[in-house]
């Protein structure tokens, strides 16, 4: 059904739809919308869940990975400091091989104190062992909640699903709403590999002495490398009953694109309308749009890249000393392969707008420059005020 | 879908049967909580010692007999101290930080009254430590001080017999103090539960020094409270024109006072006995001047009584010291009183005063009373060897050996407060020490009562001087910076309404109405109980070790799996737990 739902609505549906049984959540900006719907449906009764009030994030994830080693599905949502805060746990929910979703409203970290968008706080989780992916409107965000339960569940690895704060949080858009049942034939109710039972106790999480624990890491490793072959055939078991697919990358007219843009998140749909527009004037530009970002899609990349000579990464994060984080992530990749010269922007943080004309800047500098400089350029400084 | 529930995917996880119960992580810890109940500040400061912590957590849960109980334990005067005890523990409770005191006094009375009916079951030899059997006191005097010694002695399985020179029991309390302050059925009450334990008294029955050469060789000890009775006497001229304001108290509840409507009233002093005599003046229809020699602040009433007593339209004439007296022709009497000025401050804290110099000032009344003290009626004669303890004074030599209580002996023991409750005290204190005395002999008395002492100050507990709960309480007392202020509420503070200073002039009904029941529970509920745990499990609930066990209604750390985190200490709200180094 066709509703017209935030995209902080779209997610907190989706995660009634998947009949969570445990949601926790503390409070924090941008995120805080999602969770004040589902505490609104754990109390009517739309949910049959229960919502655990906690002081901090830390306990939130401590206490959907103590209800997910009890053997039920659970549901969080963060941004920015409450991501910050669950560092030690979002740890602790992967090598525990708990199928955690949570919702990760990107936010910029303080300070100065900014609530709006910017990458950096979900990136800074990299290596958590979290599968994240990043979410275009308010559909995909949706969509990609429920494939996170489906895909989490089968490798035994927590997901995050990233929307971009404010742009995507609190945007009003036309989201078709699946039914119980459609979904209830997509996701099965959840079957957990392993679960406490108190009449069976065992203790999870012991002592792993290094005869062990290279291995147990090793066993982590595998399960990314599953969830990349996995996350296909989840689609496509999704677009069998939706009709809808996503991908692990969108490759929006790249065929024959000799330039192509990168990035991840809301600003996607901003370079669709010059990407159009350029193409309308003759020039073969494409879009590449990461949804997938761990694991990471090196070998969608490449394949969809093609003939492309240059590639133009926008990340909305900063790797201070390193620069933007996608595209070193995206050069890695091409790394020995025969593939574009990857040009990185910094554009758009802490909300920053990116805006048709930034990005058009951003091709231009790109098309015209033969070689990429070997630092990140950042897009529509304000030199002035740094000069001072 | 088939293809997707066949997926084989690595899971590699550390889980083990045999539990971690094997880890004994309590061996790593250099430092573990321990409970230990500590000292609260209202019940050091109570010269009776009752446990309030203990009996507002009783009456908080609604349980107002086991309260009653409670107080009974240490203070056989419920409703008489829930009237006129000027009351030091809350002065000294933790909750005046906060939002203002703990209404310890108000939940007192209310206990007194509510729990008339399922009162506790009789105390007699409650307290039996064997070496009372047999033994005969005599007790001289029938007030506080002398009514609570015969208490204690009775629990402690003595024999007493009372003896009080008045036709009736209970001293100031029943000839000194107001109606309107303390109602003549509350003291009733409290007196019956005394006599009740088997307490011989004998009223009418005036006795001096000379009874002790005479009588007393056949008992086995003698206590010897016969407080202040005969009040000081003016040394001015015309002093025979005042009268004595304990005798116009007296003939007031005795309904014998002389109308005074429309009488000018004088009340020369500065205690509690002038305020009284001043009220007391002003509900029989006089107008009552107060003359005190110092100013306001200076004076020895409590001050809210003096503030009651102005409320009602009491004058008070500050710094005026009574020169002369003298009768006029018109009946009246003129009182010349020489205007007096700051001289200093004494180390008492009070003002010292000097003439100004100025003429006397001549103020006419109909009627003079002095209330500026009282001194024994007989010279009892303290031996200078008597054991001086906190609140009595004890001839160990004496044959029979006697104790001096209260009043009487505060001349020996300059720190002794002459009030109420501290002669119930004082009375406690010489049935401990005589019971010590017959049951460890002379030499241990000092310990015994020592050991039975409430913090650091000196008021004594039965309940630890028989070895009860109490005694084993750490003598630390618990400030506000040791509770936790995360679990502090703020309520507020109630007492019962009050009659408008107008109504309550008009008669000697109560000033106060009693606690309802539920705004009782509701006071004591605020009560934090410092240093005493009441069972609010915090420390269990916190404990991330699970190293908190309850059995049987006890809570007990398990060393083999506490790390010494202290988390339980800092969640305590009381101050009920310590962190201390293991003891191997």
């Amino acid at each position: 059904m066709m509703r017209v739902l935030e995209g902080s609505q779209a997610v907190a549906e989706a995660a009634r739809l998947a009949r969570v049984k445990v949601v926790s959540a503390y409070p924090i900006t941008p995120q805080t919308h999602i969770v004040e719907e589902l505490a609104k449906f754990c109390s009517d009764g739309s949910l049959d869940g229960r919502f655990i009030c906690v002081e901090s994030e830390h306990s939130a994830m401590a206490s959907v990975i103590g209800a997910a080693s009890g053997g039920v599905r659970t549901f969080t949502a963060s941004s920015s400091h409450g991501l910050a805060l669950m560092h030690e746990m979002l740890h602790w929910a992967s090598a525990a091989r708990l199928p955690i979703v949570m919702a990760e409203v990107n936010r910029a970290l303080g300070p100065g104190w900014n609530l709006w968008m910017d990458q950096t706080d979900s990136l800074a989780q990299r290596d958590t062992g979290w599968i994240q992916l990043y979410c275009e409107d308010g559909q995909e965000a949706l969509d990609s909640t429920l494939q996170a339960y489906r895909l989490a569940e089968l490798v035994n690895l927590p997901v995050m699903v990233v929307l971009d704060a404010f742009f995507l949080s609190h945007t009003y858009e036309p989201v078709d709403e699946p039914s119980q049942e459609e979904v209830d034939r997509f996701l099965p109710p959840f079957e957990p590999k392993f679960r406490l039972d108190v009449a069976d106790p065992y203790v999870l999480g012991e002592v792993a002495p290094p005869y062990i624990y290279m291995e147990m890491r090793r066993s982590i490793q595998s399960a990314m490398e599953s969830a990349l072959c996995l996350l296909p055939e989840v689609e496509e078991e999704f677009a069998g009953i939706f009709g809808r697919r996503h991908g692990l990358v969108d490759a929006y007219r790249c065929e024959d694109a000799e330039i192509v843009l990168a990035m991840a998140g809301t600003a996607a749909s901003t370079a669709r309308i010059l990407v159009d527009e350029l193409r309308a004037a003759g020039r073969r530009v494409g879009l590449l749009r990461i949804r997938l970002f761990r694991p990471f899609p090196a070998q969608a990349i490449r394949a969809a890249l093609g003939p492309a000579r240059k590639l133009a990464v926008l990340d909305r994060n900063c790797s201070f000393g390193a620069g933007g984080i996608f595209a070193q992530e995206i050069r890695a990749a091409l790394c020995g392969h025969a593939g574009p010269a990857v040009y990185s922007y910094v554009a758009g943080l802490g909300g920053r707008d990116i805006t048709v004309e930034s990005l058009r800047g951003v091709y231009e500098a790109t098309r015209d420059r033969p070689e990429p400089p070997t630092e990140s350029v950042w897009v529509g400084l304000r030199e002035e005020i740094l000069c001072e | 879908m088939s293809g997707l529930r066949s997926a084989r995917v690595s899971l590699l996880l550390p889980r083990s049967h045999s539990l971690t119960d094997a880890n004994k992580t309590g061996s790593w810890s250099f430092i573990q909580p321990r409970y230990g109940d500590k000292t609260a500040p209202c019940g050091e400061a109570c010269p009776c010692a009752e446990d309030i912590p203990r009996l507002e957590s009783l009456a908080a849960r609604g349980l107002y007999a086991e309260a009653l109980r409670a107080v009974l334990e240490e203070n056989p005067f419920p409703a008489t101290c829930g009237r006129v005890c000027f009351h030091p523990c809350e002065a000294r409770c933790n909750r005046a930080e906060l939002d203002g005191a703990v209404a310890i006094n108000a939940l007192e009375r209310f206990l007194s009254d509510a729990a008339r009916d399922a009162e506790a079951p009789s105390l007699a030899g409650s307290g039996a430590s064997g070496s009372g059997a047999g033994k005969r006191v005599a007790v001289l005097g029938g007030g506080p001080a002398g009514l609570s010694a015969a208490y204690f002695l009775a629990r402690l399985g003595f024999s007493c017999e009372l003896l009080e020179a008045a036709p009736e029991l209970g001293g100031l309390l029943r000839y000194g103090i107001p109606a309107y302050r303390l109602p003549p059925e509350a003291l009733d009450r409290d007196i019956e539960r005394i006599t009740r334990l088997g307490i011989a008294a004998r009223t009418g029955a005036r006795v001096d020094a000379s009874f002790l050469a005479r009588e007393a060789a056949g008992y086995d000890a003698v206590v010897v409270a016969c407080g202040k009775s005969r009040p000081e006497r003016l040394a001015l001229p015309g002093a025979e024109l005042a009268g004595d304001a304990l005798a116009f108290l007296a003939a007031a509840r005795a309904d014998s006072a002389p109308s005074l409507a429309g009488k000018r009233v004088a009340v020369i002093g500065g205690g509690n006995g002038a305020v009284d005599a001043a009220r007391t003046a002003l509900r029989l229809g006089a107008s009552a001047t107060i003359l005190y020699r110092r100013r306001r602040e200076d004076m020895p009433a409590f001050a809210d009584e003096l503030r009651g007593a102005l409320d009602e339209g009491v004058s008070l004439r500050e710094l005026r010291a009574p020169a002369s007296l003298a009768r006029r022709g018109d009946g009246s009497i003129l009182l010349a009183a020489e205007p007096m000025r700051l001289a200093g401050i004494g180390p008492d804290g009070r003002g010292r005063v000097e003439r100004t110099g100025s003429p006397a000032e001549e103020l006419a009344f109909d009627a003079v009373y002095a209330a500026i003290g009282a001194a024994p009626d007989e010279a009892w004669a303290i031996p200078a060897s008597s054991l001086k303890l906190g609140r009595c004074a004890i001839d160990l030599a004496g044959s029979p050996p006697r104790a001096y209580l209260g009043d009487l002996a505060s001349a020996s023991l300059p720190a002794l407060a002459e009030s109420v409750a501290d002669a119930i005290g004082s009375g406690k204190e010489a049935a401990i020490a005589l019971d010590a005395l017959f049951s460890k002999g002379p030499g241990r008395v000092e310990a015994e009562v020592e050991r039975s002492r409430v913090g650091g100050g000196p008021s004594v507990s039965l309940g630890a001087y028989l070895g009860g709960e109490r005694g084993r309480r750490s003598r630390r007392v618990v400030a506000y910076a040791d509770l936790n202020p995360d679990y502090l509420e703020r309520r507020e503070r109630e007492l019962g309404p009050e009659l408008s200073p107008a109504e309550a002039a008009r008669g000697f009904a109560e000033l106060r109405a009693p606690l309802s029941p539920s705004s009782a529970i509701a006071q004591a509920e605020r009560c934090f109980s410092c240093g005493l745990c009441n069972d609010c499990d915090n420390c269990r609930t916190y404990c991330p070790e699970v190293a908190v066990r309850l059995s049987g209604g006890r809570r007990a750390v398990d060393t083999d799996y506490c790390k010494g985190c202290g988390i339980c200490v800092t969640e305590c709200p009381r101050s009920a737990m310590s962190m201390e180094e293991p003891v191997s």
